[in-house]
């Protein structure tokens, strides 16, 4: 066809020999998106450097008593913001280039890089602790409900999703406060209750991690769902079970692998965004996370603590995307990458 | 049912003997009756927010007071009622009959953590580096090169270009220590209120040798550097989460009863209720929402302690554009609020309503001043008219910051001056940021602003409406007002310094300077085994926290 004729013959871009072979073409890919990154947080960083210095109000800009102009010119010296914008732009990206993040703002003198490691370990070990409930409950129950379909399993669940996804998070969290915190110390004379927050590697976790799982546990429930009775519908899950096959083997090996492509790739994104960190989950339970980290650093102005984090932000999505993937051949080998 | 009755009857005791304790603290014998003391001597408080810095030169804000007033020991400290101050790390202190020099005597036994002595070179070295223009600290101005002899040059040095005329400055400075036990202050102008300067936090002593070893920028981050010379010193710091603070053992005074204060940093005041519920906090204060439902729970009713603080807020007319830059239409707004209403449906009468300027607790208190403010929305209206026509073609533009507080207050007054005057007011709410950035560009027509003191003295009040001030922004000025207030400022005579401050007020408020609305209270919850609670009109992040050495914890 005239159309296959005007097609690039593939491999003359490249001079050197493309390896064979699954895994060599898989670690070429992942190499290459890797190396996509820089141009990404390339522009990350210069539309964030932008908008920041577009955004009104200085750092130095606060509510109550005032600094004096003197005070204000002696700040802007000392952390270079009297330098043209340009100037200021360029000794960023050079200081990036050198892993260097540059000292905050709001508090003083004290590198960003340090923030953000004191910050995001409670917020990384909450997002992960959801993630896992949300993979085995979100999908388990979305099966279930697919294969129970129109039977009070299958209501319990759709119920439980609707409810669940339009339940917003701050008031989830104080209800659960209320309940498992007040009450229950109330009940017991101050014997058994949950702790009303803060951050801590025991029962601290389990009303957080609750909260921020339950809207993406409904939301993985209901796709499950929906991609689970598709698939059911197949001829060859017809097949399967005209075969004889037992449900176990049909479902696990005929209907979730091919269910749970979508489901995967809204598992990723679900990932960055839990990993980053949830402003409303944070202040409610007082964690000391990135999420409240961040939000309090855009409030007072803090552009190396935006800009680091924003940073931080972009490599989790491109990796998590990149896991997605990588993913898929897994779990469907008609897909090709590289 | 028995057990609750039970519960309120255990209760009382400890309520009855915190009374006893105050009336003894108030006695100024304040020794702890330590037989009914509880074995774990914890005080477990809530200052909001994350100190940006606990460098005394860098601290700006209420939660970095909070700490300050605990770890670091100035000259000179406030007395609980305000009316002075007290000796601390200096133990006396003269004034030459110029009144221009000061010379303080420290502590012979007065000791750093770390054991060393402290000295009046101490005290040399943190005031000069507060001067230093390479640290920028953010009072520099107006409390040390406003007052500090040779200081005057400070807002014409830049940290970069005069770097090299920096050192010749800083030992030009009135400040000197002829012996170890001695800190001189030379002023450029007699000032009688420079003996609260002296007690601010940023006026704490800072010791050369910490800093030389671990940075300017490091000595204040880290428990094993942060070296102060208070009664507590700080023991643990976890980020967004926590500042433990424990005895300094080298302190002059010796040990205080609480062992250990943990200084939660919780932003959430739902969060922070709950803990206070669950016993996780001994004190909180209460969400403006739970007002009523505090003031009407059987339990909690009896735990609210309620301390009026030297803060007050008003209207700020921006008087370079219109109407504003008429004298009679802000009095006309100023006339068209109903303060009591505003205290009693938005405030939840927890701020007491103000048609004049220096709040309750201060020694320029004079609510009869305020006549020429107070509410009257028909004699308003007319007003209005007459000086600037129909009000009906007004719209003004009200900046108001985005917080659910000052919306509803900003909500409550547009109305007020739509009904009352007949005006239409548009409502800008953006964020804080912004806000300020346009009040300092003066784009604005109208805001709510206020001021809390720095110190209980009336020149930190009557200053700010000084003409070119840079913390009232509405440009208000008047040649009267200045000169009083610059002649009050110096005057040693405190009778004769009073009448030209009143005057001052009469003037200002007559002239409409602010919209004057109402006087901020603290409202807390404060279990009752805490004793011995000593609270100031002037108080940090939580009522009581200039005083923690007195406070102890009965069994409970």
């Amino acid at each position: 066809m005239a159309v296959a004729q005007g097609a690039p013959r593939r491999g003359a871009l490249v001079s050197f020999k493309i390896p064979r072979g699954r895994a060599a073409s898989l670690s070429l890919y992942i190499i290459r998106r890797i190396l996509w990154l820089i141009p990404v947080l390339f522009f990350v960083i210069t539309i964030t450097f932008v908008l920041m210095h577009l955004a009104p109000g200085s750092p130095w800009d606060k509510e109550g008593k005032q600094l004096s102009p003197a005070v204000v010119r002696n700040l802007n010296a000392k952390y270079g913001l009297s330098d043209p914008f340009l100037v200021q732009y360029g000794r960023y990206l050079v200081n990036v280039v050198h892993f260097d993040f540059g000292l905050s703002f709001q508090y003083e003198d004290q590198p960003v890089s340090g923030l953000i490691l004191r910050s995001w370990p409670p917020t990384a070990v909450i997002g992960a602790l959801a993630f896992v409930m949300i993979v085995i409950f979100g999908i388990g129950i979305g099966v279930v409900a697919a294969l129970r379909q129109n039977t009070w399993v299958d209501y319990v669940v759709v119920g439980f999703s609707t409810i669940g996804a339009s339940t917003p998070a701050f008031v989830l969290g104080i209800i659960l406060i209320i309940i498992f915190s007040v009450t229950l110390y109330r009940v017991t004379g101050g014997n058994f209750s949950l702790p009303t927050g803060g951050f801590a590697l025991d029962q601290h976790l389990i009303m957080p991690v609750v909260t921020l799982a339950t809207l993406p546990i409904a939301f993985i429930a209901r796709l499950t769902r929906a991609s689970t009775l598709e698939v059911l519908r197949q001829d060859y899950i017809r097949t399967a079970w005209a075969k004889g096959l037992r449900e176990r083997l049909v479902v696990t090996k005929h209907v979730l692998k091919n269910s749970l492509i979508p489901v995967v790739s809204a598992l990723g994104p679900t990932f960055a965004v839990l990993i980053t960190g949830s402003v409303i989950v944070e202040s409610v339970f007082a964690i000391p996370g990135i999420g409240r980290a961040f939000v309090v650093a855009v409030g007072s102005r803090d552009y190396p603590m935006i800009l680091a984090t924003t940073i931080l932000f972009s490599v989790i999505v491109a990796l998590a995307n990149l896991v997605v993937d990588l993913l898929y051949t897994v779990i469907d080998p008609r897909v090709r990458l590289g | 049912m028995d057990d609750s009755v039970a519960r309120l009857r255990w209760l009382r005791v400890p309520a009855l003997l915190t009374v006893v304790g105050l009336v003894v603290a108030a006695c100024g014998t304040s020794a702890p009756t330590t037989s009914n003391l509880a074995k774990d001597q914890t005080l477990r408080v809530n200052i909001n927010t994350e100190p940006n810095s606990l460098d005394p030169g860098q601290e700006q804000y209420n939660y970095e007071g909070a700490i300050g007033a605990s770890i670091n020991e100035t000259l000179v400290r406030i007395k609980p009622d305000l009316s002075d101050v007290q000796a601390a790390a200096a133990s006396s202190w003269s004034v030459s009959s110029d009144g221009l020099t000061w010379t303080f005597k420290l502590r012979s036994n007065g000791k750093w953590s770390d054991g060393k002595p402290v000295t009046g070179a101490d005290f040399v070295y943190a005031w000069q580096r507060i001067l230093d223009p390479r640290l920028a600290a953010p009072y520099a101005d107006p409390f040390f090169d406003g007052i500090v002899a040779g200081a005057q040059d400070y807002g014409s040095l830049d940290a970069v270009k005069d770097a090299a005329k920096i050192p010749d400055f800083l030992n030009g400075l009135g400040l000197s220590a002829p012996d170890a036990s001695t800190f001189v202050v030379k002023l450029q102008a007699p000032a009688p209120y420079f003996k609260w300067i002296a007690s601010l936090w940023m006026s704490a002593p800072v010791r050369k040798d910490v800093v030389d070893q671990y940075g300017s920028d490091k000595w204040a981050t880290s428990p094993t550097s942060l070296i102060t010379n208070g009664q507590y010193k700080v023991s643990e710091m976890v980020s967004k989460d926590h500042i433990t603070l424990v005895p300094n053992t080298f302190y002059w005074g010796g040990a205080p009863t609480v062992t250990k204060i943990i200084n939660y940093e919780i932003a959430d005041d739902n969060q922070a209720y709950a803990k206070y519920l669950n016993g996780e906090l001994d004190l909180d204060s209460v969400p403006l929402a739970n007002t009523d439902l505090v003031k009407n729970d059987p339990k909690l009713k009896n735990e609210i302690k309620f301390v009026p603080q030297l803060t007050l807020f008003w209207m700020d007319f921006n008087t370079r554009k219109a109407p504003f830059n008429n004298k009679q239409a802000r009095l006309a707004f100023s006339k068209a609020v109903d303060r009591d209403s505003l205290a009693k449906n938005v405030l939840k009468q927890r701020s007491t309503p103000a048609d004049f300027f220096i709040p309750k607790g201060m020694n320029g208190y004079r609510p009869d001043l305020g006549t020429s403010q107070a509410f009257d929305p028909a004699a308003a209206k007319t007003m209005l008219t007459q000086a600037v026509g129909d009000p009906s073609k007004i719209t003004i533009d009200f900046l108001i910051r985005n917080s659910t507080a000052n919306k509803q207050i900003g909500e409550f007054l547009a109305d007020q001056l739509q009904t009352n005057l007949g005006v239409k007011v548009n409502q800008v709410v953006i964020d804080s940021k912004t806000v300020t950035t346009r009040l300092r560009k003066h784009d604005y027509q109208l805001y709510v602003g206020g001021w809390g003191a720095d110190y209980p003295d009336d020149q930190d009040w009557f200053d700010i409406w000084m003409t070119g001030s840079g913390n009232v922004f509405g440009g208000y000025s008047n040649p009267d007002y200045d000169a009083l207030v610059k002649k009050a400022d110096i005057e040693p005579d405190a009778k004769k310094r009073q009448a030209y401050y009143d005057q001052a007020q009469k003037i200002l408020i007559d002239d409409a300077g602010g919209g004057f609305l109402y006087q901020r209270n603290y409202m807390f919850l404060v279990k009752p085994y805490v004793q011995g609670l000593t609270t100031t009109a002037q108080d940090f992040a939580n009522v009581g926290d200039w005083f923690w050495g007195k406070v102890s914890i009965a069994q409970h």
